[in-house]
């Protein structure tokens, strides 16, 4: 037995939510070739099947990628500070793919570590996901490798699994519940998944080989890398800014922006030295968080293996490449799983 | 062609005349082709040539990661070779330093060409220390290389500007555009700059607009159009509508075409005391 809703009703559904004024979001073809989680103004815009991953992730609906903090004005010699209310208008995350919402689980942990980050943590509050389960994947993906898999349920509220032109609908959580509360129609079927992608690397193996800090493979197998932004930007994980300030004489703001380890700025000190002067440093340094730093703070890696990394990359480098070669060096008594 | 292109790598490694080999590798046969780094004779085997070749490897030679490894050698297609004549007339690059393998090409992309090759005048590369394989292909007779510009300028001010705030409106300041143009080789950027703060790095409409535009004018009268940036960027921005339209006023203005004629002075660089402008004199 199970809960379904048919594509029709779903989509009905979703316009329901946007005309109650809900704020949703989802994967959408935004132009010609690039398909995007993105607020939606219609539930014709929303995608449901034919996409592996858009080119962005889901955290951008929970820490965007510029957020003010507050606001100043100048006046004469008084400065008056002016505090941003965090929001927390409801939203619905619809069709998101289960290495997106297991990211927001994971991001959980370091944003209400010690101080709350009001911020996401309000966002996170008032929104509810509603996840998309995968029957198709592609070179890119590994999140077998990394414990989760095509219907996941780790962050989502809902799972929605494709069924016979709709879905079986999984509501996991009270919020989920509550968002489709007499909405779907029992049924004697259950959708059955695909599996998920072979599994292509071990965290255990890749956690053993980071131990040795000066592997030369640092050097070697990243030399493509160009330092841009372009992989921690579109990862669902990755979780960096930088606080800057911005404004004129008369008045400014005090913002939260993204910033990547892989930027040549990211460490520099005002004196001019830079301790990750060269880029294999801040490639070693973006893989020993996700798989060492990470897990030992917080209990889990800080990758769902969405492959984003390596979709966006301009060289295609990504992280799942650089997992493998480390591994490939490591003596094979150290997990066999490879 | 492609045993040709290992012959000749394997033998200026073999030979030291240089140490690396700059060129396209893939690592599985399915997955997509990269820049790759050969320094061993037997590594050029790992070499590929084929329709997924888009990158412009002349981005690393300017590259301390790259240059560390001492003198290169580096595979060029046509466009490429455009930037590497900027490069060198930039002083970036000392030409004798770099040993240029250009490769005839047919164009990149597949099943579609990619644009810039549909209007390619440089299937084969000039400049070069020694050029692999042949081709007739040539560029369409009485093409307009800058028709996308002249369409896109048929749109109100109002269209046009509705057009950008909906491109740049994406924009997430990953800067892998600049980090693929073998152009923007600064040191320093100028979006880097923050004593003071020269261009917000907030991707707010005004930031990206900043930044954007700001890129696009440094790259005015030298962006060799290999379409890099536009390839890259994760937000799918039409980035060579910009770099089109300003190489457009370059060749209006100026006659001028970057990296076309190692001769010919740049147009940035060049004073010309019968400039029509009277600013100058
Ligand atoms: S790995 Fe790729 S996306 Fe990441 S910084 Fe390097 S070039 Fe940019
Ligand atoms: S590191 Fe790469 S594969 Fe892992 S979560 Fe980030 S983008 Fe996805
Ligand atoms: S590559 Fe695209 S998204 Fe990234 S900074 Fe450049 S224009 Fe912006
Ligand atoms: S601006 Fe873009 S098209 Fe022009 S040289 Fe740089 S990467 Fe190539």
């Amino acid at each position: 037995m199970s809960e379904t809703i048919t594509q029709q009703a779903l989509r009905a559904l979703v316009d329901e939510w946007i005309g109650a004024g809900t704020k949703v979001a989802g994967p959408s073809y935004v132009k010609k070739d690039l398909c995007q989680y993105v607020p939606l103004t219609s539930s014709a815009e929303l995608l449901l099947e034919g996409f592996i991953h858009p080119r962005n992730s889901v955290k951008d609906f929970f820490f965007p990628r510029h957020e003010k903090i507050y606001e100043y004005t100048l006046k004469g010699h008084e400065v008056e500070l002016a505090d941003m209310t965090p929001a927390s208008t409801p939203q619905v995350i619809v069709a998101a793919r289960p290495c997106d919402t297991a990211a927001v689980a994971i991001l959980d942990a370091v944003f209400n570590w010690g101080e709350k980050d009001e911020f996401y943590t309000q966002r996170r509050e008032a929104a509810t996901i509603v996840a998309l389960a995968c029957v198709t994947h592609d070179s890119h993906c590994f999140c077998t490798s990394v414990g989760i898999g095509p219907d996941a349920e780790k962050g989502a509220d809902v799972m929605l699994l494709p069924l016979d032109g709709g879905f079986e609908v999984r509501c996991l959580t009270e919020k989920g519940k509550t968002l489709f509360a007499g909405r779907t129609q029992p049924s004697d079927k259950t959708a059955v998944i695909p599996e998920g992608p072979k599994v292509k690397v071990s965290p255990e193996q890749v956690r053993a080989a980071l131990e040795d800090y000066d592997n030369p493979l640092w050097k070697t197998a990243t030399l493509r890398c160009l330092s841009c932004g372009a992989c921690s930007f579109t990862c669902p994980t990755c979780h960096c800014f930088d606080i800057v300030d911005e404004g004129n004489a008369h008045g400014g703001c005090r913002a939260k922006n993204w910033d990547s380890c892989q930027l040549c700025m990211f460490t520099k000190h005002a004196s001019g030295h830079n301790p990750r002067n060269v880029q294999g440093q801040r490639q070693r340094q973006r893989t020993q968080h996700k798989f060492r730093i990470y897990p030992d703070k917080f209990g889990e890696v800080l990758c769902t293996g969405c492959g984003n990394c390596a979709r966006n990359c301009p060289v295609s480098l990504g992280i799942l490449g650089t997992l493998v070669e480390l591994c490939a060096e490591m003596p094979k008594t150290v997990g066999e799983s490879k | 062609m492609i045993e040709e292109i290992r012959q000749t790598c394997r033998t200026l490694l073999e030979a030291g005349t240089v140490n690396v080999v700059i060129a396209y590798g893939q690592s599985n046969p399915d997955g997509p082709v990269h820049p790759i780094f050969v320094t061993k004779p037997d590594d050029v085997e790992k070499i590929v040539w084929n329709k997924q070749c888009f990158a412009n490897l002349t981005t690393y030679l300017t590259r301390k990661e790259v240059k560390s490894l001492g003198k290169a050698a580096i595979l060029v297609k046509g466009c490429d070779a455009r930037s590497l004549v900027v490069l060198v007339q930039e002083s970036q690059v000392e030409r004798s330093d770099v040993h240029v393998i250009g490769l005839a090409c047919e164009g990149v992309g597949e099943p579609e060409l990619a644009g810039k090759c549909r209007v390619c005048e440089v299937h084969m590369p000039v400049g070069v220390d020694v050029t692999i394989g042949s081709t007739e292909a040539a560029a369409p007779e009485g093409q307009n290389r800058y028709a996308l510009v002249d369409e896109f300028m048929k749109k109100s001010p109002e269209e046009r500007m509705a057009f950008w705030k909906q491109e740049f409106e994406r924009c997430v300041r990953c800067y892998a555009c600049r980090g693929v143009c073998p152009l923007c080789y600064c040191n320093q950027c100028i979006v880097d700059k923050n004593r003071p703060v020269v261009i917000d790095t907030s991707a707010t409409l005004k930031g990206n607009f900043a930044w954007n535009i700001t890129r696009a004018f440094h790259l005015a009268g030298r962006c060799v159009s290999c379409g890099e940036c536009t390839r890259v960027c994760p937000a799918g921005i039409d980035l060579r509508m910009l770099n089109a339209s300003l190489a457009q006023s370059a060749e209006k203005h100026f006659n001028y075409r970057a990296g076309m004629d190692p001769e010919t002075p740049p147009v940035i660089g060049t004073y010309n005391a019968e400039d029509k402008e009277n600013f100058i004199r």
